[in-house]
Order: C-alpha cells, then structure tokens, then sequence
C-alpha cells in the first residue's frame, strides 16, 4: 500500500471515531430532552407558571411558588457572587500576579470548584443555619454564591490575563493611575469573557439541589421573604418525584424540562457571546 | 550641544536583584532632534528609554541613581508623574490600541487631562490623526473600533493618541519592528515630519532605519555609552572601534 493510502485510511479511521463520540454526546442531550419532554408534555401549560400548589389531586395546580423561590434565590446568590467573584479575579490577575497568596487563592479555588456541591450545603448548614435555628432563603443563596464565586473568580482572572500587558503600559504611558487603567482599559478588554464566565457560572448553580436542601429547603407556599424557608425548582423537582402521586411525577418532569432547557439556552448565549466577539 | 530638552547625568538602573542595567550614562537630547538609541539586545537600550518617562516605576524593586534634567529639574524625584507622562509620550513595539473606538482611544489621554467637551475633543483628534497622517484613512471610521485598522494603521492611531496630549518629547520602543515596509515607510516619515513639534527618542534594531532618520546617534553595549554624536559622522567615521564593527555588521 502507498503512504498515501495509508494517510488516508487512518483519516478516514479517525474522523469516523470523532463523529461516532460527538454523535454519542448528542443522543443522550436529545434523548435526555425529549424523554424529559415526553412525561412532562401535558403539564407545560401557562397554569404551570401561573398557579401555585393545590393539594394532590386537585387540578389545575403549578409550580409558581418553586420559579420565584429559584428566581429569588438565584439573584441573591447572584448579588454576593458576582461581585465577590469579579473583584476577586481583579485581584489575582492585576495586583496579585507575582505574589505566593495571589496563587495560593488560584489552586484554592481551583479545588473549591470541583468539592462535591453537597458539602458546601451542609458547610452553610453549619456555619449559617443551625445558629440562626432556621433554613432559609438567604441560606440558599449563600449556599449557590459560594459555589459560584470560584467560578467566576478564575474566569474573571483568566480574562483579564488575556489582555496584553503591553495596553496596560501604553495607558500608564498616558498618565492614567491604575484604577482607571483597570476600569477603563482592562475590564472593556475583558467584557464579553467575564460575561460569558457569569452566565456559565449561573447556568452551573441554576440546577443545584444539594446545596440547597440543607439550607433553602423547601416551603410548600408560595414567598418572598428570603428569611423564611424557600422553594426552589430543583428541590421541588426532587420532592415531587419522591411522591406517592402521578401529578406530582409529571410536574416533576414539566419543571426538569423547564430548568433544563433554561441551562441549554444560557449556555448557547454565552457561546454566542464568544462567537459574536470573535466575529469583531 | 546648544538647545537641549533634556540633559541626562550619570544615570544608573538597578533591576530588581541589583542587575545595572545602565551604566554611568551621561548625554543631551537636544530639542526638536530624532536620537537614536542603537546597540545589540540586552544593552539596555529598552531600560534607558523607559527612565524617561518612569515607567519602571510600575515594578517595585527597581532602582535610579543620577539624574535627567527636564525643565530645570530631576525628572527621576517628581511627583507628578501624570503631568510627566503627558509631557513625554511613549510608543511600543507592538501597536497597543485601546478595546474602543477610534475616536475614544485618542480621547482617552485627552480625558485623562480633564478635557471633556465634545466639540474640543473632536477637534483635538482630527488635529492629531492629522498629524499621524492617519486622517484619510480614519475619518469615515471613527466610531468603529480600532481593533478593526490594519497594523501600521494601529501604529499611527498609537501615535496620533500620544500627540493628542501635546507631548514635548515622543519615546519610541522599536515601533516599526512588527510592521510591513510599506507601514515602516510611513512611519519614519511621519517621525521626520513630527520633529517639528516634538523631539524624538527611537531605540531601533535597524541600522538603516537609525541612519535614515535620526539626527544624533547614541551607541550602547552592555549598559555603558560607547559613543554618542551625530548620526552622520557615526556611520561614516566612527570614534570607536567597537561602533564600527557593530554598524557594519560584524558582531550584533
């Protein structure tokens, strides 16, 4: 045989197996979202969105008491996350670069990343729920804001790394100080990166039960009071698909597409994101 | 050695670690004048440029000793290194254009010395892109982002942002080395042009390009100035043995 037909069999041979593992990994999303779909079909109703619980098989009952405890939920978790994780990452890749406790905090949050989400529900149990005597909202999204900082954390550092030195030093050039050099040069470089890294890090806490069972827990009555007991969707889902009944299930499988569909459709805009930034 | 800007007197640079860098240097600048700054890597060429507008400054651990005199005074003890900056510019080897438009990267140092109103700030940035000889080319693109130029187009956004300060002295750090001929070209003439208004530091690697265009050479090896004078008389009949061999080529 030629060199050149050998070339192209073993080309042939390995295309063959990358698109057999990228058509592996789309049948199980697909598979995943319709089976999802399938169940939970006849409960995705505006009634879903629009009603609260009613008593087991009572009719037209929903699940909006578990979408605004999530949305409460996730903006606080939000709120503390986001700034903490923002300036944090400013700190490592701008002031923190060459100090050991600026890559001391990188490998910690390296390892915070991938500590399993239920241990930071009962670290918050413990730090923060057993003292006060009661679960809670604010549990919940202390609970999500550290799972989250991390994340955003190394994304922000990343970023920023990403813009070259060499703009930094032609603004010093100007005579502008550092703050601004940070705010007005580093940060507009950074942007769609560190946006794209926030809507991942939301999309990865959108979906967490763990952590928020032991803090959040559950409330079965729709509130805003982030000082009381919370429902979340995940929660719920888990509640409702433990339970003895079929309407239950099958709202379980309503909100699971739901939430699902959520995580998909953040994580394609933060890949638009990066692709729109490219394109310019 | 008549009308000189800036007078430089035994000045010595410690990197962190107590490398010296520069070594003893003594020399004028003399107003209005392109000087060249020639010498083989690591002659410390970079870090003698740098000195003139602080920018080591932004690395803890450095040291200065000796003085450059500008406007009657040590440059090296000032406080006021945003006012300095803005009176000594510096253009880097790479273009370094700011993640904004066209228009905004040349308000930006504009801004930074409190000039806000938007009619003197489009007139000042016509006024420099004209001086860059970049206005042609620019003024139908002004709002787009400068990402968007061509390399050499970069280059002279870089230049005409740093003259929109109305600098008195232009640092250049190698600033034709990442581009094309052509972009080269314009670049040296516009340095030709610029000497008019400001005087003009270019720490250079192309031997040509130092014989082309500058007016006064200085020669340096291992941190020390070999030799300094006109470009004319560098390249023609050198003083020192060792400015022959490296302007011919021989070491390098």
């Amino acid at each position: 045989m030629t060199e050149i037909g050998k070339r192209q069999i073993s080309n042939i041979v390995a295309l063959s197996l990358a698109c057999a593992a990228a058509a592996l990994g789309l049948f199980w999303l697909i598979f995943i979202l319709a089976d999802v779909l399938r169940h939970g079909i006849a409960y995705i109703t505006p009634e879903l969105f629009l009603n609260e619980a009613t008593p087991p098989g009572m009719a037209g009952g929903g699940l909006k008491h578990a979408f605004i405890g999530q949305l409460l939920i996730t903006l606080f978790a939000v709120l503390i996350g986001i700034p903490v994780g923002i300036l944090g990452g400013t700190y490592l890749a701008e002031y923190g670069r060459h100090r050991w406790i600026g890559r001391f905090i990188s490998t910690i949050s390296d390892i915070m990343i991938s500590v399993p989400s239920i241990v930071i529900g009962t670290f918050v149990y413990a730090v923060f729920v057993k003292p006060i005597g009661h679960f809670s909202g604010y549990a919940g999204a202390l609970a999500l804001a550290i799972i989250m900082i991390p994340v955003v954390l190394r994304t922000t550092e990343e970023m920023i790394a990403l813009v070259p030195w060499e703009t930094r030093e032609a603004a010093f050039a100007l005579g502008a100080p550092y703050y601004k050099v940070i705010i007005q040069i580093v940060y507009r470089g950074a942007a769609t990166g560190i946006l794209t890294g926030l809507l991942l890090a939301i999309s990865r806490i959108a979906g967490e039960t763990a952590p928020l069972l032991f803090t959040s827990f559950n409330n079965m009555f729709l509130t805003t009071d982030m000082n009381e007991p919370m429902p979340s969707l995940t929660v719920t889902i888990y509640q409702y698909a433990m339970g003895p009944y079929d309407d239950w299930h099958a709202m379980a499988w309503a909100a699971s597409f739901v939430i699902t569909v959520f995580i998909l459709g953040l994580t394609i805009l933060g890949r638009l994101i990066i692709r729109w930034k490219y394109k310019n | 050695m008549s009308d000189s800007i800036m007078t430089v007197n035994k000045l010595n640079f410690y990197y962190k670690g107590n490398i010296h860098a520069v070594k003893d240097m003594s020399l004028n600048i003399q107003r209005n004048k392109v000087t060249a700054l020639i010498g083989p890597s690591g002659c410390g060429k970079t870090t003698f440029l740098r000195c003139f507008n602080r920018m080591h400054d932004l690395y803890p651990g450095h040291r200065h000793e000796g003085e450059i005199i500008f406007e009657g005074s040590n440059l090296l003890e000032r406080n006021d290194i945003t006012q300095l900056r803005s009176r000594i510019g510096m253009v880097f080897q790479k273009p370094t254009p700011f993640p904004m438009s066209v228009f905004d990267n040349i308000a930006y140092g504009l801004k930074l010395k409190g000039i806000k109103n938007r009619a003197e700030l489009a007139d000042r940035i016509e006024q420099a892109l004209k001086q860059a000889a970049l206005w042609d080319e620019a003024k139908d693109r002004l709002k787009q982002s400068a990402n968007s130029l061509s390399g050499g187009q970069q280059q002279r956004l870089v230049i005409a942002r740093a003259l929109a300060v109305e600098p008195d002295v232009l640092l250049f750090d190698e600033p034709t080395s990442a581009l094309d001929p052509i972009s080269t070209g314009k670049i040296e003439e516009l340095m030709d042009r610029l000497k008019q208004e400001v005087t003009i530091l270019i720490v250079t690697h192309n031997m040509q390009q130092a014989a082309r265009i500058s007016d006064h050479t200085a020669f340096m090896y291992m941190g020390e100035l070999i030799e300094f004078g006109s470009t004319e008389v560098m390249f023609t009949n050198p003083k020192e043995k060792l400015t022959e061999e490296y302007i011919t080529g021989r070491f390098g």
